[in-house]
């Protein structure tokens, strides 16, 4: 063991000395909580914190390994979830002030999930209202920080779930990508993200922000923790008719199948929506060639036209995100961030035909990506954020505005964005930090419900490289 | 007001039952323009009678890889 913090432990080191009895699940909820009170008052990543029924749920969870019973691979580990999964009587707030003190009728799949493998829930964390925004500002609940360097954005919407696993609050959390919301925090705060591909984990009971585009997964500190998470996360939901029936592969027992042979293709897309800053591309470059040296063929790939899907994408987000914000956007406009409310508008505008074809258009876009830039490649390898991570006050769109500054906050999702529109699995891993001292990540892309193509080579990479290990101090 | 304004009005105030100032009637046309146009390049370059949105869902179970 590395450390004698637990709460610097990685998740499966955790949960596997939990396992075998060489720490409690008490002793991992008071280490996180000890961290909690260091870092909150920081960075603003939790928006409720059930220290007393975490310690009891903890507890219960040791009692129960005593009496022989252990729940699962995540039996007794702490974590927090983004404040859009449902629990049932309990409030839910999605990071809006309209549903402040709401509760939930139901429990999220993906909740019911983790509490049948045993986690234990330390809270609910910060997020971008109604998960509409990439950089981690929230008027109601206050901007979430990044645990690098406070002064800057954490990435979003799953703003705390970024914040509290990069700063070591939590093992392991929940979020959701709309348009990389899993991925930027990822990024960001130095941790792992995966985005499943679409129909691998249940959103039922998550607060939808584009049903068409959302996907639930887990952000972590390692790969390996992503996989082990993941595995319990995926699998078909009766109550989410979009989730595949595939069987979930054993992601963790294939994270070992290293890289030697795989091909692996290369983007460093210079005209994309955000100009690509020299110093994430040389990150991503030697990303590139630490894998080279372990063995994977690269090539250099180009990508799709991202125009088409990034604007196909907001065509479904903003008629999704319209329709079902109608109601109170006319009863209480003013309960909105302006820059949340006014992405929404144009959805009240865009003709039925256009949102039916932008839907019709998927299935060509998938086919022309995997017939051309997946042709031959088992993955492709580009950044997550084209740029190096801005400060909070520069990205402010509530306070400044301003074309260049909404230019910058439409930069974040470039890269990551045209994936959802694709529905294929994307994976962010750090690979470094720029001049300022915040982390880069670096995107994986893969084939349809080829997650553990993804995670193998992310395994593969972090075993040769160190950045999952610094800790923000 | 320009001619996608005054649409964008039409729409608000005679479809959708929406008030907007003309200013941000202006922001929201051009916004749906570039929108519109982006999709409708791209189904016309690639959409036919028979396609249909389900066909997603069934390339990614075709394309699958696990």
């Amino acid at each position: 063991m590395r450390n004698d913090d637990l709460a610097l432990w990685e998740l499966s080191e955790i949960a596997d000395a939990i396992a075998e009895k060489r720490i409690t699940s008490v002793e991992a909820t008071e280490a996180c909580l000890a961290r909690i009170g260091i870092w909150q008052p920081r960075v603003n990543a939790f928006l409720r914190l059930y220290k007393e029924k975490a310690l009891a749920q903890a507890r219960a969870m040791d009692a129960e390994l005593a009496a022989g019973k252990r729940r699962g691979p995540l039996h007794g580990v702490p974590m927090a979830h983004k404040d859009m999964y449902y629990r049932k009587g309990e409030i839910s707030t999605g990071g809006s002030a309209i549903r402040k003190d709401w509760r939930a009728p139901v429990t999220a799949t993906v909740l019911e999930k983790l509490d049948a493998a045993g986690v234990v829930e330390l809270g609910f964390l910060n997020m971008a209202e109604f998960a509409a925004g990439p950089t981690g500002h929230n008027v109601h609940h206050g901007h979430c920080r990044n645990p690098w360097d406070q002064s800057r954005v954490t990435g979003g919407s799953s703003s705390g779930s970024g914040a509290s696993v990069g700063a070591r609050m939590v093992f392991g959390a929940l979020g959701s990508d709309t348009g990389g919301s899993i991925r930027l925090p990822a990024a960001a705060c130095g941790v792992v993200g995966m985005k499943a591909t679409y129909g691998r984990v249940s959103r039922a009971g998550a607060v939808a922000r584009s049903w068409s585009l959302d996907h639930v997964g887990p952000l972590t500190r390692t790969v390996r923790d992503n996989a082990r998470m993941l595995a319990v996360l995926a699998g078909h939901d009766p109550g989410d008719s979009t989730t595949s029936e595939k069987p979930v592969p054993a992601y963790e027992a294939l994270l070992d199948g290293g890289v030697a042979g795989l091909k692996i293709g290369l983007a460093l897309p210079a005209d994309g929506p955000a100009p690509l800053d020299a110093q994430v591309g040389a990150a991503v470059q030697a990303a590139a060639d630490a894998l080279g040296r372990l063995g994977a063929k690269i090539s250099t790939v180009t990508l799709p036209d991202f125009t088409a899907l990034y604007r196909s994408a907001e065509v479904m987000v903003k008629c999704e995100a319209a329709a079902m914000h109608r109601p109170w956007m006319e009863k209480m406009p003013e309960a909105y961030a302006n820059q949340v409310r006014t992405r929404m508008e144009a959805g009240f505008f865009i003709p039925a035909t256009q949102y039916i074809d932008a839907l019709r258009l998927r299935a060509h876009f998938v086919a022309e990506f995997l017939a051309t830039s997946m042709a031959g490649v088992d993955a492709i390898l580009l950044p997550a954020i084209p740029f190096p991570i801005p400060t909070i006050e520069e990205t402010d769109t509530e306070e400044k505005g301003g074309p260049a500054v909404l230019k910058m906050v439409a930069g974040f999702t470039g890269l990551t964005r045209p994936f959802n529109t694709l529905g294929v699995p994307a994976l962010s891993v750090p690979c470094g930090f720029d001049s300022n001292g915040a982390p880069i990540g670096l995107q994986l892309v893969g084939r349809p419900f080829d997650e553990a193509m993804l995670y193998r080579i992310g395994h593969a990479y972090q075993g040769a490289t160190d950045f999952h290990q610094r800790v923000p101090v | 007001m320009d001619e996608k304004t005054k649409t964008a009005a039409g729409i608000a105030a005679g479809l959708q039952g929406l008030e907007y100032d003309g200013r941000r009637l202006a922001e929201i046309a051009a916004e749906v323009e570039v929108l519109n146009d982006a999709v409708r390049r791209a189904a016309e370059a690639r959409l036919a009678f028979d396609d249909d949105p389900a066909a997603f869902a069934s390339i990614m179970a075709k394309e699958a890889r696990s």
